[in-house]
Parts: structure tokens; sequence; C-alpha cells
């Protein structure tokens, strides 16, 4: 049992075909308490600290696993990449595009892979658990990331008040009067799309990427690289296969 | 008039001889997929996320980001081609 990451990268960097030891046979290796990947490109080890802690810390904030682990160019990186991406579809899209909505009629799906981007998708989860109920309004300002109002939804009469004040979608007369609440009658998606056009397609486009790709900066961050020790991609059986051959 | 509609012929004649045939082809593609270049950018992230979790060396990244371009923009303008031929052909 190699006792430092100096030796199981020297152990991995001995085999001759291109599968440099035993610790190439698997993503990762357990290395006495510590975790080790080794690196497809010098066969050098990596050490992975808490892996699980570091999945978590990568589906957070894009990046910020990898930091953890002291990869700080790649968790630059993904951070620069997927971050920028999301907040340039949010851009894009109006700040409109990321919503948490399962009404029937309005369940939007890709939320699904939006919330890969961490916690920049959440406020999204908390506008919508926060609106349940038709006399709440929403947690954060300028309904930020808040589920739009269906047709027919009833809500309280100070939230239909700021939504005529501060939304430009919206007019007085789009409320019904129904004391103690107010009743609306026209679709908020509708009016998103009629003033965003294809931007609202594109940005959802935008922050579903990020977000999706994520998922593989976390399963970077939890077994290390993909690829295989010779620089090709291949599963860890392919690799166990090459070693016992 | 006619002067004026022979010249215009003869500058646009001009202009799409000068111009690369590559740039009249994006300027078509552009024409008739709106939106397209939007996409380049996502071919671009997922590239270079690809080449991220398979590689450590940023050399050995920048590398495998371009093949990973490559295959991603070959295999998404295949499909491209196919339905704007489908849609002509329709």
């Amino acid at each position: 049992m190699p006792e430092s990451l100096e030796e199981v990268g020297a152990l991995a960097q001995k085999s001759p075909d291109g599968m440099r030891g035993p610790h190439a046979a698997e993503p990762s290796r357990s290395l006495g308490k510590r975790i080790v990947a080794i690196s497809p490109d010098d066969g050098s080890a990596i050490d992975l600290h808490n892996p699980a802690l570091a999945a978590l810390l990568a589906w957070c904030v894009p990046g910020l696993g990898h930091m953890y682990q002291g990869r700080t160019l790649k968790g630059r990186l993904f951070m620069g990449a997927i971050l920028g991406t999301f907040l340039l579809g949010m851009w894009l899209g109006g700040g409109r595009v990321v919503y948490a909505s399962w009404k029937p009629g309005d369940t939007r799906w890709p939320f699904v892979c939006q919330a890969g981007a961490g916690v920049v998708a959440l406020p999204a989860l908390v506008q919508s658990m926060w609106l349940q109920g038709s006399a709440k309004q929403p947690l954060f300002a300028l309904e930020f990331m808040s589920p739009p109002l269906s047709p027919g939804q009833f809500v309280s009469r100070a939230y239909a008040e700021r939504l005529t004040s501060t939304d430009p979608d919206i007019e007085a007369d789009f409320f019904f009067d129904k004391p103690p609440l107010r009743q609306f009658r026209s679709d908020q998606v509708s009016l998103w799309h009629r003033r965003l056009g294809r931007w609202f397609e594109i940005g959802t486009l935008y922050t579903m990427l990020a977000g999706m790709l994520n998922v593989l900066v976390i399963y970077d961050a939890w077994a290390g690289p993909m690829g295989g020790v010779d620089g090709k991609a291949g599963t860890g059986e392919d690799r166990s296969k090459k070693l016992k051959a | 008039m006619m002067n004026v509609l022979s010249v215009g012929a003869i500058c646009a004649d001009a202009l799409s001889a000068s111009l690369p045939s590559g740039a009249l082809l994006l300027a078509t593609l552009a024409d008739r997929v709106p939106g397209i270049f939007f996409g380049l950018p996502l071919v671009a992230l997922a590239s270079l996320v690809f080449a991220a979790t398979h590689h450590e060396d940023p050399a050995a990244i920048g590398l495998a980001t371009v093949h990973w371009s490559v295959w991603l923009g070959g295999i998404l303008g295949i499909v491209l081609a196919a339905v704007l031929l489908l849609g002509w052909m329709s």
C-alpha cells in the first residue's frame, strides 16, 4: 500500500503500455484515509480530499468543489464558464426564464435542468414554495424568479397592486375584483413570450445547459477526471481489463 | 431608372464575387435559421466542460476543447443540414 501521493504517482507511471499501475484500474482509490484519482495526462495523483463534500460544493457553486480540492485552475474555469452562461441566459431571457412551477398546465420541466447550476437557481424554488396559497407575495423584490400567474389565479390585493406598479406587462384591468382577493384574468407566461419573443427560449436554453453541464463538473469533483490514463476516455472496467491483459 | 437598376445589379454581382463563399454561406444560414449564432457559444461551452472533465493539464484541456468543438459542431451541423434539406424538400 503506497503511503503518499508521490508514491501513487510513481506507481501509476511504471506501467509501459499506458496503464500506469494498479491505481489506474479505477477512477479513484483509497490511500489510507485519503482518496485519490490519477491524472490522465501525466499519471500524477490528485488528492480528492472528501469527494462527497467536494461534489456538494460543486453543486452549490460550480467550481467550488475543485477549489476545495486544490484544483484551482479548473475550479476557476468551471465557475466562469457555467456561472457566466447561466447569468447570460438570465439576462437574455429578461430575468424571467428561471422559475419553478408545478401547477397543472404550467409544469416548468426546464427548471429540473436549471437546478443543476446550484444555489443561483434556488431562489426560484424558494419563491415557488413561498407563493403556495392565494394571499402570499413573492419573497424577493421585483418578483425575482417567481412563477408566473396563471389565468384565474387568485392573489392578494397587495400583490396585485405591486404587480401593476412594477411589471410593465401588467395593467390594473388584468385583475377582477373579488374581495378580499383579486383574480388574474390574463396569462403571464404569454405576456412574457409576447415581450421577449425568441429570447425567452434562448435564455431558457442557456440556463438549462449551464445546469446540465454542472452535473459533469460535480462528477469530476467526486471521482476525478473521466479520461483514461492514456488520454483516451474509458471506464474503470475497461482499464481493469487492459491491466489484466 | 434602367441605368440605376443595372448599376445596382452590377454592384451586387461585384459584391457577391468579392465576398468569400464561406461568408455568403454564413449569411444565408443566419437568414434561414434566426438565432443560430447563439448556439455557437453553447457548443464552445460544452466542448470546454467536456474537455476539462477529461483532463487536468491546461494544454491538454485546450487541445481537447478544439477536438470536442469539431465533433460537436460537425454532428450538429449535419443534423441542421438534414433538417434544412427536409424543409426544402417539403
